[in-house]
């Protein structure tokens, strides 16, 4: 039962994963044909296919570079010498359980107890773990953690979150950018210089604001919809590469009591994450996480 | 009348090109499943071949502290010989095993010299012989869930008439010591 779940799950990762970069592309498309319209009408025509060559470029960005921005973004730096040798053992041993490459691993600097992969596939994946992390689990926990990293490696979740957070990064920034401008009054203006054009105007610039508020309510709702079932497949296969769930959910128990929920990463990479960055376990409001209870409930229930 | 004939080509051609596709799937999903054991076989070969060449530099290390030790330092090359020698698989694994077995007793005489423990050399040794040891049981793991995987396929309907004669493949044993009860339910 349980290969085959997994089958299944890369399968689905793979469809998910065309299915977001298209969807995606076609938002940014609009996104762009708005913007063009409203700032300059006569270069609608001009910007078409330089809009579909830079998505292009774009998505394939995402895809080839996008693990390097994720752990840029947090400043990993790689776990090198010998006060890391335990940890890139523990990753290793799991790879092997696993089936697959052993994946590079990072440090992130930080109290709280945190873990996430990125990647594009188990060949080129990155496993990275905070200082926190590493100080206060013990073997057992730790390995429960890595062996739910290395679940989403196997699993291919990697490729679908790591292309979510850098879309939905550029797509917070590129929505941002048209709510400042409203803000500033750069439109009102140039709109004033052409006043007969105002009817399709105002129904450009209400579909582009329609579409800034939409931007980041969707990408929410794809990070909402992404993270449970992977979450908690990802814990079961955890169980299954150590022998021992109780490792995991002591692991939980421990995060649940320390973690402030204070690592202030970017919003945009915070599912890729282990447990919930950015907020403390107890709130469990706007949660882009499974309820760590609920991890734990089900560890023990194997 | 002549339609008839036509259905009963048409019939057994799809049949056939059925049949034909159903075999060339199940031929290659075997043979799939029988490289993967190989491979997972390989994982743990690498890491016999690596504890191979620490163990040696250990028993010198512990030989400076502990000379009279010497029934234990054979035991040890010993079971190090016999698990590169060859023979079977299980064999080399229990050979493995005695060897794990050895060096923890041999963990437990330097435990008596606080000098060996505190040794620099001695610490990195153990470090990466325990190291070692984890990664032998994940191979040893991925290659018993590799060979379950096949002897499902071969021996389970449809599978099992395209197996062609193919016997199923013996699990490597887990020591007593190492065997944790789990069960995972998705």
């Amino acid at each position: 039962m349980g290969r085959l779940s997994f089958y299944d799950e890369i399968a689905r990762n793979k469809r998910s994963s065309i299915l977001l970069a298209f969807s995606v592309s076609l938002i940014l498309f609009a996104l762009v044909y708005v913007f063009v319209s409203l700032l300059a009408p006569g270069l609608v025509i001009i910007s078409l296919p330089i809009s579909i060559l830079l998505i292009a470029l774009y998505i394939y960005g995402s895809y080839m570079y996008g693990d390097s921005v994720v752990l840029a973004s947090v400043n990993a730096r790689p776990a090198e010498g010998r006060e890391y040798q335990y940890l890139r053992d523990t990753v290793e041993g799991l790879s092997i359980a696993a089936g697959i490459p052993p994946p590079r691993v990072y440090i992130i600097d930080s109290d709280e107890m945190n873990a996430f992969a990125t990647g594009r596939d188990p060949e080129h994946a990155s496993i990275a773990v905070t200082t926190g992390l590493m100080r206060e689990l013990n073997r057992l926990e730790l390995e429960g953690v890595i062996g739910h990293e290395i679940s989403h490696i196997r699993n291919r979740d990697i490729l679908f979150m790591t292309l979510v957070a850098v879309m939905v990064g550029l797509a917070a920034i590129l929505s941002h950018i048209i709510l400042r401008s409203f803000r500033y009054g750069g439109i009102r203006r140039r709109r004033g210089e052409r006043e007969r054009e105002g009817g399709i105007e105002s129904l450009i610039i209400l579909v582009g604001l329609v579409l800034a508020i939409l931007a980041p309510i969707v990408t929410r709702l794809v990070q909402f919809a992404i993270s449970r079932r992977r979450e908690f497949l990802a814990d079961a296969s955890s169980a299954e590469l150590t022998r021992y769930p109780e490792g995991l959910a002591s692991a939980l128990e421990k995060i649940m009591k320390k973690n402030r929920g204070r690592m202030e990463v970017s919003e945009a990479i915070s599912h890729l994450f282990f447990v919930d960055p950015n907020r403390s376990p107890l709130d469990n409001l706007y949660a882009t996480h499974p309820p760590i209870e609920e991890r734990i409930r089900r560890l023990r229930a194997m | 009348m002549s339609w008839v004939v036509w259905l009963l080509a048409g019939i057994s051609t799809v049949a056939i090109l059925a049949f034909a596709l159903v075999l060339v799937y199940y031929y290659n999903r075997i043979r799939v499943l029988s490289n993967r054991i190989e491979e997972a076989w390989a994982q743990i070969d690498v890491q016999l071949k690596k504890r191979y060449d620490l163990v040696p530099n250990l028993v010198e290390t512990v030989k400076g502290y502990a000379k009279h030790e010497k029934e234990l330092f054979e035991r040890i090359a010993e079971a190090r010989e016999r698990m590169v020698r060859g023979g079977s698989r299980e064999e080399q694994m229990k050979a493995s095993n005695e060897l794990t077995s050895a060096l923890r007793s041999l963990f437990a005489i330097a435990e008596a010299y606080p000098t060996l423990r505190a040794s620099e050399n001695f610490k990195l040794l153990q470090e990466q012989l325990e190291g070692i040891e984890n990664k032998i049981a994940y191979a040893r793991q991925y290659y018993n869930s590799s060979v379950l995987e096949y002897n499902n396929t071969i021996t389970t309907i449809p599978g099992k008439w395209f197996a062609a004669g193919r016997v199923k493949h013996p699990f490597l044993e887990i020591p007593e010591a190492e065997r944790r009860p789990v069960k995972v339910e998705f």
